[in-house]
């Protein structure tokens, strides 16, 4: 008997719809090249899926390099010839399940062919199917997942895994009910500030404990500095003062130690504080909510955050790993509807703030050369925002002598205007040819109930659908374009409240922060995903301590049981007994671990 | 209680402070040896302080206290709480002793030190009255703290209270740490071996604010060895003090090198004991080594500034010095003087005094340690035995009450 007959018998006997679908699939997805050490290797796509010199050697360290918890259920992507299963299994304990992802039944075949499978594959499941089949087929195998990832296998069908990955976290966040502690460490200043206040409110609103370490306090102090005359002063004493933020923060996360440190862009902490919180067992995350090809610090940092959320995809996310990074994932920008909101304007408001066309924003270059297109038309237009000094053709329409917008002006205009045009920043002339990422003001202007005119970006389609936003794909076609909209007053209120519907349902910031947590919960399942589970409440807590631990439980059970308890709420409430309070030894243990938890961590 | 019964009883001292303290905790070590003589008493202390304690005669066993390993466990357990993990403190545990001690004294009055008795012995006496959860402090307990809060006509000597906090009286001599032969670094073998007097500085403090400048260092050893004599010197500290050892080696003259020894870092603390030993005097500012050299019966000389007060930390035993400044940060350095006191201890009572400064002599009675100006005129009268009285009568009362 060949090998594949071999292996397709014994593994009919776990799964035999599996080892039906193997014998009508065929292979060929892998080419089958012998090793050095005489054992099979493979290669696809002009790389080598396992070592050419001994693939046994290889796996092993890989499978060493994996980390376990007790209790976990491993989640492995990346099939190839399976010598990293056969590798991994042994390491494990006999108890712990093993679901193998199957997301292309041809690879299988290939392995299958090429060599005999030990009795490692009685333990293994096999998810298989479509991302969702995948996706239930881990889910009923148990929680919590570890996801470990055989890279060179895996990126034959990065797609696929993706979309699994997807499913996963879709289930880990309508599962999530249990509260983290949340640091969030802000700007001083500029457009990540807001986006940071919306960040707080999501997470708050989604029942966790935020603590928003605002940096916007020092703005004054900070923009001191910008006035002094010799740059290499001022450059120097910049980079002093965000360190000593970057101290500051640190101080304050001593003080009261969260689950999660997540920065947004801008957030003064450096390297070398970010490398002192992994040493501290603190995990942190970054929002880089800004263009990577712009502001290009992220270099410096990359290394030092444990999860990044970018607004773009490739090749940003693969230049943050070139960089260093070791999680990046793609995580668009999006609406706050309690702010961004449709609004009942006066007669008099709509004569102040409204037009036929507006544009509120900088005076970036591309803008400055088209927007003197867009004059001497058959239409009102309105421009609103600073940094618009020099543009002498646009006086005329400049509002209010070129003053910065706050955010209420901001709603005000977007409701009161017919066409909102929303062209991206960019350095060079007309649109930006490259521009990938959506803006938060297409999502600001989608979330009022507002008609908008946007330049073409390649990741628009993912986020809104031509009938709910307008694009232009040229400046040369967009007083075209403002024409017809113009014209269509029905079609423009059609779809702005389409785009209103769109944000509500998938792009505000709760969602986007829902997503945040899933994804670090799905990739932190002891940390941050025990936490999302509920597995850190009284209750839960109190369940695992009842068999050998009868005292804690107890003490556990006085708690609310949906309550989140550590270490430092359940000695709190043994101390509460007072001076005569009867303890017990576990009682004493507990109290013993807080003596030495309440000691300052070392981070400053 | 049967004899046999009381046999059994095993006895706990806790101590889980540094080295200064562990030292210091060998006056009350003989004094609760003393009084039970029929049982065992074993010694809890700090992991990295074992290897010292297990010389100490008196000690039974030495029981290791990992404080890393509670940290560790803490750091895990801080903002994820398992209960299983519970297992491995309670393995922790019970590696420590099967069954619980009779008694602990704990000499800490530290929630840890506190904690640990009252997991590891059905029976604690210590700083607080009853149980880990109370702050009710005993009488000897509230007068170390009145103590560290005013320093004010105290006499007790720390060694001392450590005795009254266990309920024995101080021995009535000093106890000597006799060691066994303890082999030194090879470059360190010829130390004390020659004649002359050899001298050990310790160069280094535990707190930065305790420490004496090298500077001070490099005059007081220039001033020592410039003398047509035969005095040697070995700089002793940690780790952490060689870079201030180099920096005082650099600031001697190179015709000095042949008579100084650099020990700093380079030795365990059985063999820092032994070097001490060596010596025929012990100076600096740090009290663990200087209190671990009057021990082995070395005579030590303190220069004690910052919060180090000769009544309660002075070196334990009889004809030790201590300069004590004025000033938490001394102005002058009685560098010639304390050199003299050396070379020509004689000349001592006529000594012309030191501005800032004023210089004691260890003693001991039947109260323990006492330190007597060299003038032998303490303004202060020693109010030891009224202390002793008074704080006996409150703890039979509390017995009483409880």
């Amino acid at each position: 008997m060949n090998s594949f007959e071999a292996n397709i018998n014994r593994l009919a006997q776990r799964d035999s719809a599996l080892a039906a679908a193997l014998r009508q699939s065929g292979g060929g997805t892998l080419e089958i090249l012998p090793a050095r050490t005489g054992l099979m290797s493979a290669r696809a796509q002009g790389r080598w899926i396992h070592s050419a010199y001994d693939p046994i050697k290889e796996a092993q360290a890989w499978a060493e390099g994996q980390s376990y918890q007790e209790g976990e259920t491993i989640v492995v992507f990346g099939v190839g010839l399976l010598y990293h299963i056969e590798a991994l299994c042994p390491r494990l304990p006999r108890t712990t399940p093993v679901v193998l992802v199957v997301p292309n039944l041809s690879v299988l075949v290939d392995a299958a062919m090429a060599r005999t499978w030990g009795d490692w594959m009685d333990r293994v499941s096999w998810a298989w199917g479509t991302a969702e089949a995948i996706g239930e087929q881990i889910a009923s195998a148990g929680h919590p997942i570890r996801l470990v990832t055989y890279a060179p296998a895996s990126a034959l069908h990065a797609d696929s895994h993706r979309a699994i990955e997807t499913v996963l976290q879709r289930n880990a966040a309508a599962q999530a009910g249990g509260q983290l502690r949340i640091a969030v460490v802000g700007p001083i200043y500029g457009g990540s500030l807001p986006i940071t206040r919306y960040a707080v409110s999501a997470l708050e609103s989604l029942g966790h404990d935020v603590r928003w370490l605002d940096h916007s306090v020092h703005a004054a102090s900070y923009h001191q500095l910008e006035l002094l005359k010799n740059s290499q002063h001022r450059l120097a004493l910049q980079s002093k003062y965000a360190e000593m933020l970057s101290r500051i923060t640190m101080a304050q996360l001593a003080e009261d130690p969260p689950d999660l440190v997540l920065s947004l862009a801008q957030a003064p902490l450096i390297l070398p504080a970010l490398e002192h919180l992994r040493r501290k067992k603190f995990l942190t995350a970054m929002w880089f909510v800004e263009n990577y090809r712009h502001l290009t610090y992220w270099q410096q940092l990359a290394a030092g955050y444990d999860f990044w959320f970018v607004i773009q995809q490739d090749p940003c996310i693969a230049a943050l790993k070139q960089a260093g990074a070791k999680d990046v994932r793609y995580l668009p920008m999006a609406a706050d509807p309690s702010v961004h909101r449709p609004l009942e304007l006066s007669e008099a408001e709509r004569e102040e703030y409204g037009s036929d066309v507006s544009f509120v924003g900088a005076g970036y270059a591309n803008r400055r050369e088209i927007f003197p297109r867009l004059l001497g038309h058959d239409w009102t237009f309105k421009l609103w925002g600073n940094e618009w000094d020099g543009a002498t053709a646009l006086t005329s329409i400049l509002q209010r002598n070129g003053a910065r917008i706050d955010t209420d002006t901001c709603q005000k205009v977007f409701n009161a205007s017919a066409v909102n045009l929303n062209l991206h920043s960019w350095a060079g002339a007309g649109l930006d040819p490259d521009g990938d990422f959506v803006n938060p003001r297409t999502f600001e202007l989608a979330s009022c109930g507002a008609f908008q005119l946007t330049d073409r970006r390649s990741l628009m389609p993912d986020l809104f659908t031509a009938s709910e936003v307008a694009t232009v794909s040229s400046s040369e076609a967009l007083p075209g374009e403002i024409t017809r909209w113009l014209c269509e007053p029905e079609q423009r209120v059609a779809m702005a409240a389409q785009a209103r519907q769109r944000v509500l349902a998938e792009h505000t910031y709760v969602h986007r922060m829902h997503a945040l947590l899933s994804q670090v919960g799905v990739a932190s399942p002891d940390r941050i995903g025990s936490i999302l589970r509920g597995d850190r409440q009284a209750a839960a807590l109190a369940v695992a301590a009842d068999e050998s631990f009868s005292s804690v439980a107890s003490t556990l059970r006085t708690f609310p049981s949906a309550q989140r308890v550590e270490l430092k709420q359940l000695a709190a409430q043994i101390r509460s007994r007072g001076p005569m309070g009867t303890l017990s030894r576990e009682d004493l243990m507990v109290l013993m671990l807080d003596e030495y938890r309440s000691e300052t961590k070392d981070l400053v | 209680m049967r004899h046999d019964e009381d046999v059994a009883a095993r006895i706990l001292l806790i101590q889980l402070a540094r080295l200064g303290d562990l030292v210091q905790s060998l006056p009350v070590i003989a004094s609760l040896a003393a009084q039970y003589s029929h049982r065992s008493l074993d010694l809890l202390c700090a992991a990295s302080l074992a290897d010292l304690a297990r010389l100490f005669q008196k000690v039974g066993h030495v029981v290791k206290w990992n404080g890393v390993q509670w940290h560790a466990w803490a750091e895990s357990f801080a903002g994820e709480f398992q209960p299983s993990r519970l297992r491995e403190v309670e393995q922790y545990l019970a590696e420590l002793t099967t069954d619980p001690y009779a008694m602990a004294y704990v000499l800490n009055h530290h929630p840890r030190a506190i904690l640990a008795g009252t997991l590891l012995a059905t029976e604690v006496q210590g700083p607080t009255l009853r149980g880990s959860l109370d702050e009710e402090l005993t009488p000897w307990a509230s007068y170390l703290r009145q103590v560290a809060q005013t320093r004010g006509s105290n006499r007790i000597h720390l060694s001392d209270t450590f005795c009254g906090l266990c309920g024995v009286t101080p021995p009535p001599v000093p106890p000597v740490l006799r060691l066994p032969s303890i082999v030194l670094p090879s470059d360190l073998a010829e130390v004390g071996m020659s004649a002359g007097q050899w001298i050990a500085v310790v160069v280094g403090a535990g707190d930065a604010d305790r420490s004496i400048p090298i500077a001070v260092w490099t005059d007081w050893i220039s001033t020592l060895l410039a003398h047509d004599s035969s005095c040697a010197v070995v700089l002793v500290g940690a780790r952490r003090d060689q870079t201030t050892a180099v920096a005082i080696q650099d600031g001697l003259s190179p015709m000095m090198a042949g008579r100084l020894w650099d020990a700093t870092g380079r030795t365990t603390l059985p063999q820092l004991a032994t070097v001490l030993k060596r010596c025929h005097w012990a100076v600096g500012a740090d009290t663990g080594p200087l209190h671990l050299a009057a021990a082995v019966g070395t005579s030590a000389m303190g220069f004690y500034f910052s919060r180090a007060r000769v009544h309660e930390t002075g070196p334990y035993g009889l004809g030790h010095w201590v300069w004590q400044s004025d000033h938490a940060v001394p102005e002058i350095w009685p560098i010639h003087a304390s050199v003299k006191l050396i070379r020509e201890p004689e000349t001592v009572s006529r000594q012309a005094p030191v501005s800032g400064w004023s210089l004691w002599q260890s003693h001991h009675d039947e109260w323990g340690a006492i330190f007597h100006p060299v003038d032998d005129n303490d303004a202060q009268e020693d109010q030891r035995a009224a202390v002793w009285q008074q704080i006996s009568e409150q703890s039979l009362s509390q017995q009483g009450l409880q």
